[in-house]
């Protein structure tokens, strides 16, 4: 049995309308945010979970850290169902929500930790060399005797990741945790849980709708959309199958040459050179490449995927999200 | 004992980040000391004017009076967590926090929440208390100070529990404010005067929904030496029981509905 099981997982959630003229009572609505959800995860997977807004990533986290209790399907993480056994379940998970937080906001973060200590019951020991071990890994030193509220966001995820790990959890949830960042701090966020999950074999579930996130760390991706599973497997395979086009800028030295394209291929004039658009699936790169030496001297050539962001606009599109 | 070191020191780093903000700690605590001592004038000026209310000398209606502020404000001091900052808690999504710790909901909510500021309106209840025990020629024994701190332990539990029904309204995220301060703050209000000079139904609602009369008026009286209300006087060791029984069955249906709590989007 692998570390997390889901299976046929369902949560309805009521929404009562908006009153009509004339009624008394209001009608309700039920929305389905999950409509029967089934993966399983081993231990020490690094997966990441995306799907637009709505789609039902946050409810799914939150049924698997027991916050919310399904109202169909089975799951269980290491054997124990997290609604049923909440403490004996949440003894061995971390979360960290990328908007709200759980230190305390006007206390010295070292005092948070210290109170986690007594609430997690963290052998003193332990919690020392934990806590020495992570303010390293996460730079954290110098910044121990500050309130929480003095915190850039950057450095406020730094020490909400501490504190959700100082009890040495084998699941690690985050919901959405760069959100916000600069590109240093999600560089260094990022390298972080690479570092975490080799060292301690800590499996990590996330959140996001950063596609650079999960190319950076997660092998394998799960999509969700409308509160079902659309799909579940290894980044590459996703982009193959919607990384359909590709672009390419070339620039020559003379005079642009006359170019023969095969059929498809868009090709578009700029400043000083041309655009090409292609898909590598019809013309092999090596192909096309070879087309545009042979027609001149190139000066200069970038060749790039389309921008993730569209890639994933597309995917949904195509999903019918 | 585990319990009670996590809660003192939750208490204790609240409290530091209270005093972060000095002055208007200050502020603050200085009007609580006006509002409650307000409160105190009104049952003086009644005294003045009608020297005894149903039989109930000055006295009386201070220690009355008395016990009802110390309950209640030591509850709001120890258990701001229920009595105020709750449906905040489910707002912010500070719910899901807690229950994503290996403790219990209510334990967490309970080290999450003190009233510092109340400490003024307990010294006037203390005061109200010694007041009112002088004036009643209240003579103490120990069985004497069993009953009184057993009274204001057990009306906390029962103030706890009722505000706990507010708190479990907000956990469907139903707005009942109004509803609920009708029972609590009200109580509060109503009970702080002895309770039979109060027509039968509020009699009845202040026994048997929010039983203030079994945990307070019947084991104050006995203290006073007055008689039971036509009860015998075993009661005065057994009705403020009562409290615990609220609040245990609304710990229950706290337990019950966190099943059913839905979480805020994020």
């Amino acid at each position: 049995m692998s570390y997390i099981e889901v299976n046929n997982l369902k949560k309805d959630f009521v929404v009562k309308k908006k009153r009509e003229k004339g009624r008394l009572l209001r009608e309700k609505d039920t929305v389905n945010a999950l409509k029967g959800i089934s993966f399983s995860v081993d231990k020490g997977e690094l997966v990441g979970y995306i799907g637009p807004n709505g789609a039902g990533k946050s409810t799914t986290v939150k049924i698997l850290s027991g916050i919310l209790t399904p109202d169909g399907g089975s799951a269980t993480v290491g054997g124990l169902v997290p609604w049923h056994e909440r403490k004996a379940h949440v003894k061995n998970i971390g979360v960290v929500f990328g908007q709200r937080s759980q230190l305390w906001w006007d206390v010295p973060i070292i005092d948070s930790y210290s109170l986690l200590k007594d609430i997690y019951r963290i052998p003193q020991r332990d919690y020392e060399a934990r806590l020495k071990e992570l303010s390293e890994a996460l730079q954290l030193d110098e910044l121990m005797k500050t309130p929480l509220r003095l915190l850039s966001l950057g450095q406020r995820m730094r020490a909400e990741l501490c504190g959700s790990l100082l009890h040495r959890p084998e699941l690690l949830f985050l919901d959405e945790p760069t959100i916000g960042l600069d590109a240093v701090s999600k560089l260094s966020l990022r390298e972080f849980l690479k570092w975490e999950n080799k060292e301690h074999g800590t499996t990590i579930m996330l959140t996001t709708h950063d596609m650079e996130d999960i190319a950076a760390l997660c092998s394998r991706v799960m999509v969700i959309g409308h509160g079902q599973k659309l799909f579940d497997g290894k980044l590459n395979d996703l982009l193959e199958r919607f990384d359909t086009v590709r672009n390419v800028s070339v620039k020559y030295d003379a005079a642009l040459p006359e170019l023969v394209l095969p059929e498809g291929v868009e090709c578009s004039k700029t400043e000083d050179g041309i655009k090409l658009s292609y898909k590598p699936s019809k013309l092999p790169t090596a192909k096309l490449l070879s087309i545009l030496q042979d027609a001149g001297n190139i000066s200069e050539l970038t060749l790039q995927p389309e921008n993730t962001d569209h890639l994933i606009a597309a995917m949904y599109k195509e999903l019918d999200l | 004992m585990d319990i009670f070191r996590l809660y003192t020191k939750s208490i204790g780093m609240l409290l530091k980040s209270h005093l972060q903000y000095t002055s208007s700690f200050i502020m603050q605590t200085l009007a609580q000391l006006v509002m409650e001592g307000g409160e105190m004038m009104v049952v003086i000026l009644i005294v003045d004017r009608f020297e005894s209310l149903k039989g109930w000398t000055g006295g009386n209606l201070y220690f009355f009076f008395g016990m009802m502020s110390v309950s209640f404000y030591l509850t709001e001091l120890f258990g701001r967590g229920i009595t105020g900052d709750f449906p905040m808690m489910v707002r912010t999504g500070r719910l899901d926090t807690f229950l994503v710790r290996p403790r219990g909901v209510l334990t967490q909510v309970l080290c999450g929440g003190t009233d510092p500021r109340r400490i003024t309106c307990i010294a006037v209840g203390v005061a109200a208390l010694i007041m009112g025990s002088r004036l009643s020629g209240i003579s103490w024994n120990l069985l004497k100070v069993f009953v009184l701190v057993e009274s204001i332990a057990m009306s906390m539990l029962l103030i706890l529990g009722l505000f706990m029904i507010e708190a479990i309204f907000s956990i469907f995220s139903v707005k009942s404010v109004e509803l609920v301060n009708a029972i609590t703050y009200g109580g509060r209000s109503a009970c702080q005067y002895p309770i039979d000079i109060y027509p039968t139904p509020l009699r009845a609602l202040f026994t048997v929904i929010a039983p203030f009369a079994l945990t307070l008026h019947v084991p104050a009286s006995w203290i006073m030496d007055k008689p039971l209300y036509g009860w015998p006087t075993w009661t005065a060791f057994v009705t403020p029981l009562s409290g615990a029984v609220v609040f245990i069955f609304m710990t229950v249906m706290f337990h019950l509905a966190l099943r059913h709590y839905r979480s805020t989007g994020s």
